[in-house]
């Protein structure tokens, strides 16, 4: 008979969501939805604001990656209000954006997705957490800490707060760095960056132990997409869009004010998550992946040094071609995070980065509607905005990182649950790894719907008449 | 003296939830000290044998701060329906998971003190009763009232050794 499972909440991301496992009669995976029920609406509630407030209400969004918000929102302002910034003031703005990539990034490998690689996916869930990682090893709890801690304080001094700063307004920044500022984040980076390729060191290792399984784990064909620059190489603050299919040829290239010609958003009535896809291969052959192993896909290269060694190294894994299983995030990601370390540098030392000419003021007559896109640090983020000649909003369309990657962790979950779960002798571990399969993606779900959820914690297998055959609880 | 940190945590736009940010600002007058402005978090202005933070919730960046205090006095609101309005109570290191990423108990950071920095302060919670957590700034009259029995309390456990 046939049954279901439900994994409900996911545990280890950001944000609320249920896995549900659909069993034929001979107790074997037939279907695997993942269910995002947040429902956030900013969208909505924006409408009649002041296009220059959206820089503060949206990274209101999310407590996670408010910078990439704030960013996104202040991009989109600049073309609103036809205010092209000064270049000290993209300066602040990326080395704000650094900071939080470092701390997000920091954050997810040693909180989230850590304690199944180091302890096992089977492990006793009571120690197969960040708490277990403190115990077992003090020393890299301290220095996962002190990356994060790193991050965060560089978007303190910027924008006054760890969480939802104020730096970044349509046409500029509100402040310059001052010389105290840029010594103290200066003063720490290399040791960062020494823990960044500690961390490196660790995620090969893991992932290394089972080759195999690292290859085979949620690996399905797909496009990727990210920003790039001039030189295709790898941007996480500005840049031209790149999409390249399944073997890593160049489907397209736009800039980002382009991206309605590019991307649609398809809806599944069994989540609040929409599903984006390129519109030249239609819904769904034209789903596609972002964030960190969609970036590295797309990238020729990464400009900076050490990460650009490591670069090389990533894209040896499928010898050139597009790395397709979803373990392959957290090499990704922390590569990235040694870019961002690496940047921070380079934004430190270049010669405007003390500079007081931060802000263009906007001219009298708006140009009413404007597209600011980043990279977040879960992947592409848009934001669109239609205002008034009063410069009030009439229309947002938002397509958070997190939701371009809706298809794939579906699929994620769908191939892990086939290959593992059995639904006659359901296991605790089992289940873990249809969420690590999801966990692989980082998701910000707070953030792709834009809750307050409810957290029962239990997984229940129900036969078809509703009577419960097993449970296992966490 | 111990060197005491009071570490206020809460969420001010949700009413008496964020209890806490009034709390701080009134010990901080009676100190002599200047009032966090809604964007501040006091840390920026340590220094003195009673500091005072006020943040929306605890997390892990905050341990370094704390490992230079000898003393730790967490203020929260709480809902506890049999204790009273302004409960004070010693806390103990304690490892405990939570089922969100981004929550931590006292007991939780008294125990990531302990094993990532080797020490142990002294770790109190002053946690104030609160009366509603609607999506508002401002605290319900009842709350406002036990604002200065709580600085009182943490006063009392300032000047305790």
């Amino acid at each position: 008979m046939a049954q279901k499972i439900t994994i409900e909440p996911v545990t280890r991301i950001e944000g609320h969501a249920r896995v549900t496992i659909h069993l034929d009669d001979a107790g074997r995976v037939e279907n695997t939805y993942f269910h995002v029920d947040e429902f956030r609406g900013v969208e909505k509630f924006s409408e009649g604001r002041p296009y220059f407030e959206m820089a503060q209400i949206t990274q209101r969004i999310c407590g996670i990656c408010p910078v990439s918000h704030h960013l996104a929102a202040a991009k989109a302002g600049d073309n609103v209000a036809g205010a092209k910034p000064p270049r000290p003031a993209n300066l602040l703005r990326e080395l704000l954006h650094m900071g939080q990539i470092v701390q997000s990034h920091s954050m997810h490998f040693f909180h989230l997705a850590a304690p199944d690689l180091i302890f096992g996916f089977d492990a006793d869930p009571a120690t197969r957490n960040v708490f277990g990682i403190v115990q077992a090893n003090p020393e890299l709890a301290l220095k996962a800490v002190n990356l994060r801690r790193y991050g965060q304080q560089i978007i303190e001094r910027l924008g006054g707060k760890r969480v939802h700063p104020n730096l970044a307004v349509p046409g500029g920044v509100n402040a310059p760095l001052s010389q105290k500022d840029r010594d103290a984040i200066a003063a720490e980076r290399e040791t960062m960056v020494g823990y960044a390729l500690e961390a490196i060191a660790i995620a090969k290792d893991l992932l290394g132990a089972d080759a195999n399984l690292t290859n085979s784990f949620a690996a399905f064909p797909s496009c990727y997409m990210g920003l790039v620059d001039a030189e295709g190489g790898l941007q996480l603050y500005d840049g031209e869009i790149r999409v390249v299919d399944a073997k890593g040829q160049k489907m397209a290239q736009f800039k980002p004010q382009d991206y309605k010609e590019h991307v649609a958003e398809h809806v599944e009535c069994w989540s609040f998550l929409k599903f984006p896809y390129l519109k030249a291969l239609g819904w769904p052959q034209g789903t596609y992946r972002v964030g960190p192993l969609g970036r590295l896909n797309v990238a020729d290269k990464i400009g900076t040094p050490l990460a650009g060694a490591e670069f090389g190294l990533f894209k040896q894994i499928n010898g050139g071609k597009p790395v397709e299983g979803s373990l392959y995030y957290h090499y990704a990601r922390l590569i990235e995070n040694l870019y961002a370390l690496e940047q921070i540098g380079e934004l430190l030392d270049d010669p405007d980065i003390l500079s007081r000419d931060v802000r263009t003021y906007p001219p009298a007559e708006l140009i009413g509607h404007g597209v600011g896109v980043i990279e977040a640090p879960r992947g592409t983020l848009f934001h669109e905005y239609w205002t008034d000649e009063h410069g009030l909003l009439t229309r947002v369309n938002l397509i958070v990182a997190t939701g371009n990657n809706n298809w794939a962790m579906n699929t994620a979950a769908g191939q892990v649950a086939r290959a593992f779960v059995d639904g006659t002798r359901l296991t605790e571990g089992m289940l873990n790894r249809v969420e690590a399969a999801i966990r692989c993606y980082d998701p910000c779900l707070s953030c792709a719907t834009h809750a307050l959820g409810q957290m029962p914690l239990h997984v229940t297998l129900h036969a078809a008449d509703g009577s419960i055959l097993d449970q296992v609880r966490r | 003296m111990l060197r005491t940190l009071v570490i206020g945590y809460g969420n001010p736009d949700r009413q008496d939830d964020g209890v806490a940010y009034a709390v701080v600002n009134a010990l901080r007058q009676r100190l002599g000290q200047a009032r966090l402005d809604e964007d501040e978090t006091g840390l920026e202005q340590l220094g003195v044998s009673v500091d005072s933070v006020f943040l929306l919730q605890l997390a892990p960046d905050l341990l370094d701060v704390a490992a230079g205090y000898q003393r730790l006095i967490f203020v929260d609101a709480h809902v506890f329906p049999d204790v009273e309005d302004v409960h004070s109570v010693l806390v103990q290191p304690e490892y405990a998971t939570a089922a969100f990423t981004h929550h931590m108990t006292p007991a939780l950071f008294l125990a990531l003190l302990q094993t990532l920095y080797g020490c142990q302060p002294e770790g109190h919670i002053v946690s104030v009763r609160g009366q509603g957590f609607d999506f508002e700034r401002g605290l319900t009259p009842a709350t406002v009232e036990q604002v200065a029995p709580a600085v009182e309390r943490i006063q009392a456990l300032l000047a305790a050794k």
